[in-house]
Protein backbone atom coordinates (compact mmCIF):
# COMPACT_ATOMS: atom_id res chain seq x y z
CA UNK A 1 0.00 0.00 0.00
CA UNK A 2 2.59 2.35 -0.88
CA UNK A 3 1.61 4.08 -3.65
CA UNK A 4 0.89 7.52 -3.39
CA UNK A 5 -2.39 9.07 -2.67
CA UNK A 6 -4.47 9.27 -5.56
CA UNK A 7 -7.56 11.29 -5.13
CA UNK A 8 -9.02 10.43 -8.29
CA UNK A 9 -9.49 7.02 -6.82
CA UNK A 10 -12.14 8.31 -4.40
CA UNK A 11 -14.66 9.62 -7.53
CA UNK A 12 -14.06 6.40 -9.22
CA UNK A 13 -14.27 4.04 -6.70
CA UNK A 14 -17.61 5.61 -5.47
CA UNK A 15 -20.12 4.00 -8.21
CA UNK A 16 -18.27 0.60 -8.00
CA UNK A 17 -19.51 0.70 -3.98
CA UNK A 18 -22.67 1.94 -4.62
CA UNK A 19 -23.29 -0.92 -6.85
CA UNK A 20 -23.59 -2.63 -3.41
CA UNK A 21 -25.72 -0.38 -1.47
CA UNK A 22 -28.44 -2.72 -2.15
CA UNK A 23 -27.36 -5.11 -0.17
CA UNK A 24 -26.69 -2.75 2.96
CA UNK A 25 -30.25 -1.17 2.29
CA UNK A 26 -31.53 -4.67 2.22
CA UNK A 27 -30.02 -5.62 5.57
CA UNK A 28 -30.94 -2.20 7.34
CA UNK A 29 -34.56 -2.89 6.13
CA UNK A 30 -35.27 -6.40 7.06
CA UNK A 31 -33.68 -6.09 9.89
CA UNK A 32 -35.66 -3.08 11.52
CA UNK A 33 -38.43 -4.71 10.28
CA UNK A 34 -38.21 -7.95 12.24
CA UNK A 35 -36.82 -6.11 15.02
CA UNK A 36 -39.66 -3.98 15.39
CA UNK A 37 -41.95 -6.94 15.49
CA UNK A 38 -39.98 -9.05 17.91
CA UNK A 39 -39.16 -5.66 19.60
CA UNK A 40 -43.47 -5.13 20.01
CA UNK A 41 -43.50 -8.94 21.38
CA UNK A 42 -41.00 -8.75 24.20
CA UNK A 43 -41.66 -5.97 25.43
CA UNK A 44 -45.01 -6.91 26.27
CA UNK A 45 -43.93 -9.68 29.21
CA UNK A 46 -42.39 -6.30 31.06
CA UNK A 47 -45.16 -4.15 30.17
CA UNK A 48 -48.08 -7.14 31.38
CA UNK A 49 -45.98 -8.79 33.75
CA UNK A 50 -45.69 -11.82 32.53
CA UNK A 51 -44.13 -14.32 35.04
CA UNK A 52 -40.73 -16.28 33.89
CA UNK A 53 -41.25 -14.28 30.49
CA UNK A 54 -40.38 -11.20 31.97
CA UNK A 55 -37.21 -12.85 33.79
CA UNK A 56 -36.48 -14.25 30.28
CA UNK A 57 -36.80 -11.14 28.12
CA UNK A 58 -34.89 -8.68 30.65
CA UNK A 59 -31.68 -11.11 30.76
CA UNK A 60 -31.82 -11.33 26.83
CA UNK A 61 -31.93 -7.37 26.74
CA UNK A 62 -29.38 -6.68 29.05
CA UNK A 63 -27.20 -9.52 27.25
CA UNK A 64 -27.84 -7.56 24.04
CA UNK A 65 -27.01 -4.28 25.72
CA UNK A 66 -23.87 -5.67 27.29
CA UNK A 67 -22.02 -7.53 24.31
CA UNK A 68 -20.54 -5.82 21.18
CA UNK A 69 -22.63 -6.35 17.78
CA UNK A 70 -19.17 -7.87 16.05
CA UNK A 71 -19.18 -10.64 19.13
CA UNK A 72 -22.84 -11.27 18.45
CA UNK A 73 -22.25 -11.68 14.81
CA UNK A 74 -19.87 -14.47 15.42
CA UNK A 75 -21.86 -16.32 18.14
CA UNK A 76 -24.85 -16.33 15.95
CA UNK A 77 -22.68 -17.19 13.02
CA UNK A 78 -20.76 -19.86 14.37
CA UNK A 79 -23.43 -20.79 17.27
CA UNK A 80 -26.63 -21.07 15.74
CA UNK A 81 -25.31 -23.92 13.23
CA UNK A 82 -24.82 -25.76 16.47
CA UNK A 83 -27.97 -25.12 18.12
CA UNK A 84 -29.83 -26.36 15.14
CA UNK A 85 -27.66 -28.97 14.55
CA UNK A 86 -28.96 -30.75 17.39
CA UNK A 87 -32.60 -30.80 16.05
CA UNK A 88 -30.58 -32.82 12.92
CA UNK A 89 -31.22 -29.74 10.42
CA UNK A 90 -27.77 -28.24 8.70
CA UNK A 91 -27.12 -24.59 8.09
CA UNK A 92 -24.11 -24.85 7.68
CA UNK A 93 -23.79 -23.82 4.28
CA UNK A 94 -26.47 -21.76 4.83
CA UNK A 95 -25.95 -17.58 3.00
CA UNK A 96 -24.22 -15.66 5.47
CA UNK A 97 -27.10 -12.85 4.72
CA UNK A 98 -29.37 -14.85 6.70
CA UNK A 99 -27.08 -14.81 9.48
CA UNK A 100 -26.55 -11.17 9.37
CA UNK A 101 -30.45 -10.26 9.13
CA UNK A 102 -30.69 -12.68 12.23
CA UNK A 103 -28.00 -11.02 14.57
CA UNK A 104 -29.47 -7.44 13.38
CA UNK A 105 -32.74 -8.49 14.34
CA UNK A 106 -32.30 -9.47 17.36
CA UNK A 107 -30.40 -6.77 18.43
CA UNK A 108 -32.34 -4.36 17.25
CA UNK A 109 -35.76 -5.99 19.00
CA UNK A 110 -33.67 -5.50 22.00
CA UNK A 111 -32.90 -1.59 21.44
CA UNK A 112 -36.61 -1.33 20.35
CA UNK A 113 -38.61 -3.03 22.99
CA UNK A 114 -36.89 -0.88 25.81
CA UNK A 115 -37.33 1.99 23.65
CA UNK A 116 -41.56 1.10 22.84
CA UNK A 117 -41.79 -0.22 26.48
CA UNK A 118 -41.37 3.37 27.56
CA UNK A 119 -43.36 4.65 24.74
CA UNK A 120 -46.82 2.50 25.81
CA UNK A 121 -46.00 3.55 29.58
CA UNK A 122 -46.30 7.27 28.50
CA UNK A 123 -49.99 7.06 26.79
CA UNK A 124 -52.19 8.45 29.19
CA UNK A 125 -54.11 5.35 31.08
CA UNK A 126 -57.29 7.63 30.91
CA UNK A 127 -57.51 7.08 26.95
CA UNK A 128 -57.67 2.89 27.30
CA UNK A 129 -60.64 3.77 29.85
CA UNK A 130 -62.14 5.94 27.30
CA UNK A 131 -61.56 2.86 24.98
CA UNK A 132 -62.91 0.27 27.01
CA UNK A 133 -65.98 2.53 28.17
CA UNK A 134 -66.82 2.46 24.13
CA UNK A 135 -66.33 -1.37 24.32
CA UNK A 136 -63.07 -1.26 22.38
CA UNK A 137 -61.47 -5.13 23.52
CA UNK A 138 -57.94 -4.68 24.90
CA UNK A 139 -56.43 -5.98 21.63
CA UNK A 140 -58.09 -3.12 20.03
CA UNK A 141 -57.34 -0.71 22.36
CA UNK A 142 -54.03 -1.67 21.88
CA UNK A 143 -53.56 -1.22 18.37
CA UNK A 144 -55.98 1.79 17.65
CA UNK A 145 -55.49 3.92 20.56
CA UNK A 146 -52.22 2.91 22.61
CA UNK A 147 -49.72 2.02 20.01
CA UNK A 148 -50.03 4.78 17.60
CA UNK A 149 -49.78 7.36 19.99
CA UNK A 150 -47.21 5.39 21.76
CA UNK A 151 -45.21 4.46 17.63
CA UNK A 152 -44.99 8.74 17.99
CA UNK A 153 -43.00 8.90 20.82
CA UNK A 154 -40.80 6.11 20.24
CA UNK A 155 -40.10 7.07 16.68
CA UNK A 156 -37.38 9.79 17.44
CA UNK A 157 -35.39 7.25 19.25
CA UNK A 158 -36.05 4.27 16.87
CA UNK A 159 -34.85 6.29 14.02
CA UNK A 160 -31.40 6.96 15.48
CA UNK A 161 -31.41 3.30 16.76
CA UNK A 162 -31.98 2.72 13.06
CA UNK A 163 -28.97 4.67 11.70
CA UNK A 164 -26.70 3.28 14.28
CA UNK A 165 -27.70 0.18 12.97
CA UNK A 166 -27.51 0.95 9.52
CA UNK A 167 -23.62 1.91 10.33
CA UNK A 168 -23.23 -1.43 12.05
CA UNK A 169 -24.07 -2.80 9.34
CA UNK A 170 -20.61 -2.67 7.80
CA UNK A 171 -19.59 -5.52 9.91
CA UNK A 172 -21.12 -8.47 8.12
CA UNK A 173 -18.27 -8.62 5.84
CA UNK A 174 -16.80 -10.30 8.71
CA UNK A 175 -18.29 -13.19 8.04
CA UNK A 176 -18.16 -12.97 4.06
CA UNK A 177 -21.51 -11.04 3.41
CA UNK A 178 -20.90 -8.89 -0.19
CA UNK A 179 -22.00 -5.47 0.72
CA UNK A 180 -20.68 -1.86 -0.01
CA UNK A 181 -17.42 -2.88 3.00
CA UNK A 182 -16.83 -6.24 1.00
CA UNK A 183 -16.94 -4.48 -2.53
CA UNK A 184 -14.38 -1.85 -0.75
CA UNK A 185 -11.94 -4.43 0.59
CA UNK A 186 -11.77 -6.37 -2.68
CA UNK A 187 -11.09 -2.71 -4.03
CA UNK A 188 -8.10 -2.24 -1.96
CA UNK A 189 -6.48 -5.55 -2.71
CA UNK A 190 -7.13 -4.71 -6.57
CA UNK A 191 -5.75 -1.03 -6.23
CA UNK A 192 -3.67 -0.96 -3.15
CA UNK A 193 -5.32 2.14 -2.09
CA UNK A 194 -6.82 2.09 1.00
CA UNK A 195 -7.31 5.67 2.09
CA UNK A 196 -9.10 6.53 -0.87
CA UNK A 197 -11.25 3.95 -0.82
CA UNK A 198 -11.73 4.17 2.85
CA UNK A 199 -12.62 8.37 1.97
CA UNK A 200 -15.07 6.83 -0.46
CA UNK A 201 -17.10 4.41 2.18
CA UNK A 202 -16.78 7.32 4.70
CA UNK A 203 -18.76 9.28 2.15
CA UNK A 204 -21.38 7.15 1.24
CA UNK A 205 -22.17 6.15 4.78
CA UNK A 206 -22.42 9.33 5.89
CA UNK A 207 -24.33 10.60 2.80
CA UNK A 208 -26.32 7.52 3.64
CA UNK A 209 -26.93 8.96 7.17
CA UNK A 210 -27.88 12.37 6.06
CA UNK A 211 -30.69 10.87 3.90
CA UNK A 212 -32.36 9.07 5.95
CA UNK A 213 -31.92 11.71 8.66
CA UNK A 214 -33.97 13.51 6.06
CA UNK A 215 -36.14 10.94 6.10
CA UNK A 216 -37.15 10.92 9.47
CA UNK A 217 -37.67 14.40 10.71
CA UNK A 218 -39.84 14.18 7.84
CA UNK A 219 -42.00 11.38 9.11
CA UNK A 220 -41.55 12.63 12.88
CA UNK A 221 -43.81 16.17 11.34
CA UNK A 222 -46.33 13.55 9.80
CA UNK A 223 -46.87 12.40 13.32
CA UNK A 224 -46.38 14.75 15.32
CA UNK A 225 -49.30 16.44 13.21
CA UNK A 226 -51.94 16.25 16.20
CA UNK A 227 -49.64 18.15 18.62
CA UNK A 228 -49.71 21.68 19.60
CA UNK A 229 -46.95 23.57 19.06
CA UNK A 230 -45.87 24.25 22.49
CA UNK A 231 -46.24 20.09 22.79
CA UNK A 232 -43.90 20.21 20.03
CA UNK A 233 -41.08 22.28 22.09
CA UNK A 234 -40.99 19.95 24.93
CA UNK B 1 -82.60 -0.09 33.11
CA UNK B 2 -79.92 -0.75 35.21
CA UNK B 3 -79.82 -2.58 39.06
CA UNK B 4 -77.09 -3.00 41.24
CA UNK B 5 -77.09 -4.81 44.09
CA UNK B 6 -75.11 -5.40 47.28
CA UNK B 7 -71.97 -3.71 45.26
CA UNK B 8 -68.52 -4.19 47.52
CA UNK B 9 -65.59 -2.95 46.78
CA UNK B 10 -62.13 -2.94 48.39
CA UNK B 11 -58.72 -1.11 47.55
CA UNK B 12 -56.63 -3.79 49.36
CA UNK B 13 -58.20 -3.70 53.32
CA UNK B 14 -59.89 -0.33 52.40
CA UNK B 15 -63.70 -0.99 52.40
CA UNK B 16 -64.93 1.54 49.44
CA UNK B 17 -68.41 0.57 48.97
CA UNK B 18 -70.15 -1.49 51.67
CA UNK B 19 -72.75 -3.13 49.56
CA UNK B 20 -74.60 -0.70 47.45
CA UNK B 21 -77.93 -1.61 45.87
CA UNK B 22 -79.33 0.71 43.32
CA UNK B 23 -81.97 0.66 40.53
CA UNK B 24 -82.32 3.11 37.39
CA UNK B 25 -85.09 3.22 35.63
CA UNK B 26 -85.02 4.02 31.74
CA UNK B 27 -84.95 7.62 31.03
CA UNK B 28 -84.03 8.77 34.87
CA UNK B 29 -81.60 11.10 35.54
CA UNK B 30 -79.85 10.36 38.76
CA UNK B 31 -77.07 12.41 40.59
CA UNK B 32 -74.97 11.23 43.00
CA UNK B 33 -74.01 13.36 45.55
CA UNK B 34 -71.20 13.21 48.76
CA UNK B 35 -68.40 13.91 50.32
CA UNK B 36 -65.23 13.40 49.30
CA UNK B 37 -63.77 9.92 49.15
CA UNK B 38 -67.82 8.72 49.92
CA UNK B 39 -66.97 6.29 47.03
CA UNK B 40 -69.06 7.96 44.46
CA UNK B 41 -66.64 7.26 41.52
CA UNK B 42 -65.50 3.83 42.35
CA UNK B 43 -69.34 2.94 41.96
CA UNK B 44 -69.57 4.89 38.59
CA UNK B 45 -66.50 2.83 37.86
CA UNK B 46 -67.85 -0.60 38.75
CA UNK B 47 -70.70 0.03 36.78
CA UNK B 48 -68.80 -0.66 33.40
CA UNK B 49 -66.47 -2.56 35.54
CA UNK B 50 -63.24 -0.02 34.70
CA UNK B 51 -63.18 -1.13 38.68
CA UNK B 52 -64.17 -4.75 39.28
CA UNK B 53 -66.18 -4.86 42.29
CA UNK B 54 -65.51 -7.86 44.48
CA UNK B 55 -69.13 -8.71 45.40
CA UNK B 56 -72.87 -7.56 43.70
CA UNK B 57 -74.83 -8.13 40.70
CA UNK B 58 -74.65 -5.73 37.57
CA UNK B 59 -77.67 -5.41 35.40
CA UNK B 60 -77.88 -3.23 32.55
CA UNK B 61 -80.90 -3.76 30.14
CA UNK B 62 -80.97 -7.60 29.28
CA UNK B 63 -77.41 -7.83 30.26
CA UNK B 64 -77.16 -9.26 34.26
CA UNK B 65 -73.93 -10.15 35.40
CA UNK B 66 -72.29 -11.36 38.76
CA UNK B 67 -68.93 -9.84 39.31
CA UNK B 68 -67.32 -12.20 40.04
CA UNK B 69 -68.09 -14.62 37.58
CA UNK B 70 -68.17 -12.11 34.45
CA UNK B 71 -65.96 -13.15 31.81
CA UNK B 72 -64.01 -10.89 29.74
CA UNK B 73 -66.58 -11.03 26.69
CA UNK B 74 -69.45 -10.02 29.00
CA UNK B 75 -67.78 -7.56 30.50
CA UNK B 76 -67.28 -5.96 26.89
CA UNK B 77 -70.88 -6.53 26.07
CA UNK B 78 -72.02 -4.64 29.30
CA UNK B 79 -69.51 -1.66 28.26
CA UNK B 80 -71.41 -1.68 24.89
CA UNK B 81 -74.33 -0.80 26.42
CA UNK B 82 -73.00 2.10 28.56
CA UNK B 83 -70.87 5.08 28.00
CA UNK B 84 -68.85 7.61 30.47
CA UNK B 85 -68.20 11.24 30.61
CA UNK B 86 -64.78 11.70 32.29
CA UNK B 87 -63.44 14.24 34.61
CA UNK B 88 -60.29 14.38 32.15
CA UNK B 89 -62.58 14.11 28.65
CA UNK B 90 -59.99 11.47 28.26
CA UNK B 91 -60.05 11.76 24.35
CA UNK B 92 -57.94 10.06 21.77
CA UNK B 93 -55.34 12.31 21.37
CA UNK B 94 -54.12 11.30 17.41
CA UNK B 95 -57.84 11.34 16.09
CA UNK B 96 -59.75 14.13 15.13
CA UNK B 97 -62.96 15.41 16.99
CA UNK B 98 -64.79 13.37 14.43
CA UNK B 99 -62.48 10.39 14.55
CA UNK B 100 -63.08 10.49 18.04
CA UNK B 101 -66.81 9.95 17.68
CA UNK B 102 -66.80 7.31 14.83
CA UNK B 103 -64.16 5.44 16.21
CA UNK B 104 -67.28 3.42 18.21
CA UNK B 105 -69.94 3.71 15.97
CA UNK B 106 -67.24 1.93 13.53
CA UNK B 107 -64.99 -0.24 15.23
CA UNK B 108 -67.97 -1.39 17.98
CA UNK B 109 -70.64 -1.19 16.42
CA UNK B 110 -69.24 -2.04 13.17
CA UNK B 111 -71.41 0.79 11.05
CA UNK B 112 -70.42 1.80 7.91
CA UNK B 113 -67.78 5.13 7.60
CA UNK B 114 -71.00 7.04 5.74
CA UNK B 115 -72.84 6.32 8.64
CA UNK B 116 -71.08 6.99 11.52
CA UNK B 117 -69.65 10.21 10.09
CA UNK B 118 -73.43 11.48 9.58
CA UNK B 119 -74.22 10.55 13.27
CA UNK B 120 -71.06 11.89 14.56
CA UNK B 121 -71.69 15.39 12.57
CA UNK B 122 -75.58 14.96 13.97
CA UNK B 123 -73.60 14.91 17.68
CA UNK B 124 -71.21 17.53 17.14
CA UNK B 125 -74.15 20.04 16.11
CA UNK B 126 -75.95 19.02 19.62
CA UNK B 127 -72.82 20.33 21.06
CA UNK B 128 -72.18 22.94 19.09
CA UNK B 129 -68.70 21.64 17.89
CA UNK B 130 -69.59 21.45 13.86
CA UNK B 131 -67.15 23.68 13.19
CA UNK B 132 -64.35 21.64 14.52
CA UNK B 133 -64.95 18.52 13.47
CA UNK B 134 -61.45 18.07 11.45
CA UNK B 135 -59.35 19.65 14.49
CA UNK B 136 -57.30 17.72 17.23
CA UNK B 137 -58.46 17.66 21.04
CA UNK B 138 -55.31 19.32 21.76
CA UNK B 139 -56.14 22.49 19.58
CA UNK B 140 -59.64 22.51 22.17
CA UNK B 141 -60.51 24.29 25.06
CA UNK B 142 -60.91 22.09 28.34
CA UNK B 143 -64.67 22.71 27.54
CA UNK B 144 -64.99 22.24 24.19
CA UNK B 145 -63.16 18.66 24.70
CA UNK B 146 -65.51 18.30 27.65
CA UNK B 147 -68.43 18.94 25.10
CA UNK B 148 -66.79 16.20 22.46
CA UNK B 149 -66.56 13.70 25.74
CA UNK B 150 -70.61 14.06 26.03
CA UNK B 151 -70.72 13.72 22.11
CA UNK B 152 -68.67 10.70 21.99
CA UNK B 153 -70.61 9.01 24.52
CA UNK B 154 -74.02 9.91 22.73
CA UNK B 155 -73.13 8.97 19.67
CA UNK B 156 -73.09 5.46 20.77
CA UNK B 157 -76.76 5.38 22.02
CA UNK B 158 -75.98 3.76 25.18
CA UNK B 159 -78.32 2.33 27.88
CA UNK B 160 -77.12 4.85 30.23
CA UNK B 161 -74.37 7.53 29.81
CA UNK B 162 -72.36 7.74 33.41
CA UNK B 163 -70.86 10.93 34.41
CA UNK B 164 -67.79 11.50 36.63
CA UNK B 165 -67.20 14.86 37.40
CA UNK B 166 -67.55 16.36 33.90
CA UNK B 167 -66.72 20.06 34.63
CA UNK B 168 -64.92 19.67 37.97
CA UNK B 169 -61.41 19.57 36.08
CA UNK B 170 -63.03 23.30 33.88
CA UNK B 171 -61.84 26.88 34.62
CA UNK B 172 -64.77 28.29 36.38
CA UNK B 173 -65.95 30.06 32.69
CA UNK B 174 -65.93 27.17 30.90
CA UNK B 175 -68.65 24.93 33.33
CA UNK B 176 -71.63 26.38 32.28
CA UNK B 177 -71.26 25.58 28.22
CA UNK B 178 -70.84 22.12 29.52
CA UNK B 179 -73.61 21.99 31.90
CA UNK B 180 -75.77 23.56 29.57
CA UNK B 181 -75.17 20.88 26.83
CA UNK B 182 -75.72 18.14 29.47
CA UNK B 183 -79.11 19.90 30.38
CA UNK B 184 -80.21 19.79 26.65
CA UNK B 185 -79.62 16.17 26.03
CA UNK B 186 -81.04 14.97 29.62
CA UNK B 187 -84.20 16.38 28.10
CA UNK B 188 -84.48 13.81 25.01
CA UNK B 189 -85.03 10.88 27.67
CA UNK B 190 -81.65 9.47 28.06
CA UNK B 191 -80.71 7.60 31.26
CA UNK B 192 -77.66 9.62 32.77
CA UNK B 193 -76.47 8.94 35.84
CA UNK B 194 -74.06 11.88 37.31
CA UNK B 195 -71.77 12.23 39.74
CA UNK B 196 -71.35 16.22 40.51
CA UNK B 197 -70.25 18.68 43.26
CA UNK B 198 -72.59 21.28 41.06
CA UNK B 199 -75.61 21.22 43.60
CA UNK B 200 -77.80 23.55 41.55
CA UNK B 201 -77.33 21.57 38.70
CA UNK B 202 -77.80 18.38 40.15
CA UNK B 203 -81.27 20.19 41.33
CA UNK B 204 -82.27 21.34 38.27
CA UNK B 205 -81.29 18.27 36.16
CA UNK B 206 -82.20 15.12 38.51
CA UNK B 207 -85.73 13.49 38.82
CA UNK B 208 -83.47 11.58 41.67
CA UNK B 209 -80.98 12.35 43.82
CA UNK B 210 -78.54 9.39 45.88
CA UNK B 211 -76.44 10.80 48.58
CA UNK B 212 -73.44 8.85 49.23
CA UNK B 213 -71.69 8.86 52.19
CA UNK B 214 -68.33 6.15 53.90
CA UNK B 215 -69.25 3.96 50.59
CA UNK B 216 -73.23 3.54 51.43
CA UNK B 217 -76.02 5.40 50.26
CA UNK B 218 -77.02 7.30 53.13
CA UNK B 219 -80.44 8.35 51.05
CA UNK B 220 -82.41 8.91 48.07
CA UNK B 221 -85.09 10.97 46.58
CA UNK B 222 -86.59 13.53 44.29
CA UNK B 223 -84.52 16.67 44.29
CA UNK B 224 -86.47 18.72 46.44
CA UNK B 225 -86.47 15.46 49.10
CA UNK B 226 -83.09 15.81 49.24
CA UNK B 227 -82.83 19.54 49.09
CA UNK B 228 -85.55 20.68 51.11
CA UNK B 229 -86.30 18.30 53.34
CA UNK B 230 -83.45 15.50 54.22
CA UNK B 231 -84.06 13.14 56.75
CA UNK B 232 -80.65 12.13 57.52
CA UNK B 233 -78.34 14.28 59.68
CA UNK B 234 -74.80 13.57 57.41
CA UNK B 235 -76.93 14.84 54.24
CA UNK B 236 -78.11 17.87 56.11
CA UNK B 237 -74.40 18.35 57.33
CA UNK B 238 -73.12 17.48 53.59
CA UNK B 239 -75.69 20.51 52.15
CA UNK B 240 -74.85 22.53 54.87
CA UNK B 241 -71.22 22.45 54.13
CA UNK B 242 -71.93 22.53 50.18
CA UNK B 243 -74.58 25.52 50.14
CA UNK B 244 -73.83 27.95 52.10
CA UNK B 245 -77.32 29.49 51.40
CA UNK B 246 -78.86 26.25 51.90
CA UNK B 247 -81.89 26.25 54.17
CA UNK B 248 -84.34 22.90 54.53
CA UNK B 249 -87.72 22.93 56.66
CA UNK B 250 -87.45 21.89 59.84
N1 LIG C 1 -57.28 2.72 42.74
C1 LIG C 1 -57.40 2.94 44.05
N2 LIG C 1 -56.55 2.37 44.93
C2 LIG C 1 -56.68 2.56 46.25
N3 LIG C 1 -57.62 3.32 46.81
C3 LIG C 1 -58.50 3.91 46.02
C4 LIG C 1 -58.44 3.77 44.60
N4 LIG C 1 -59.45 4.48 44.06
C5 LIG C 1 -60.10 5.04 45.08
N5 LIG C 1 -59.54 4.72 46.26
C6 LIG C 1 -60.01 5.14 47.59
O1 LIG C 1 -61.38 4.84 47.66
C7 LIG C 1 -62.07 5.86 48.35
C8 LIG C 1 -63.22 6.36 47.50
O2 LIG C 1 -62.70 6.98 46.35
P1 LIG C 1 -63.62 7.62 45.22
O3 LIG C 1 -62.71 8.15 44.20
O4 LIG C 1 -64.63 6.63 44.79
O5 LIG C 1 -64.33 8.78 46.00
P2 LIG C 1 -65.25 9.94 45.46
O6 LIG C 1 -66.51 9.86 46.21
O7 LIG C 1 -65.36 9.87 44.00
O8 LIG C 1 -64.46 11.23 45.90
P3 LIG C 1 -64.27 12.64 45.15
O9 LIG C 1 -65.49 13.44 45.43
O10 LIG C 1 -63.06 13.22 45.82
O11 LIG C 1 -64.05 12.35 43.71
C9 LIG C 1 -61.05 6.93 48.67
O12 LIG C 1 -60.69 6.77 50.03
C10 LIG C 1 -59.91 6.63 47.78
O13 LIG C 1 -58.69 6.99 48.38
MG1 LIG D 1 -64.68 11.10 42.38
Amino acid sequence: MGSSFEPSLIVESIPKLLSYLHITIEILALSVGLGLLLGILIAMPRLYHIPILKEIVTVYISFIRGTPILIQLFLVFYGLPVVVGLFGIDITRMDPFYFVIVTYTLSNAAAFSEIFRGAITSVDYGQTEAAYSIGLTPLQNFYRIVFPQAFRVAFPNIANASISSLKDTSLAFSIGVMDMMGRGETLISATMHAVEIYISLAIIYYVIVLIFERLFKWIERYLNRYLVKDELSL
Amino acid sequence: MIQLSNIQKSFGKTEVLKGIDLQVNKGDIVSILGPSGSGKTTLLRCINFLEKANEGTIKVDNIALDVKTASKKEITELRKKTAMVFQNYNLFQHKTVLQNITEGLMIVQKKSEKEAIEIAKTMLTKVSLEHKANNYPSALSGGQQQRVGIARALALNPEVILFDEPTSALDPELVGEVLDVIQKIAKEGITMIIVTHEMNFARDISNRVVFMDGGVVVEEGTPSEIFNNPKSDRTKQFLRRLVPEFTYEI
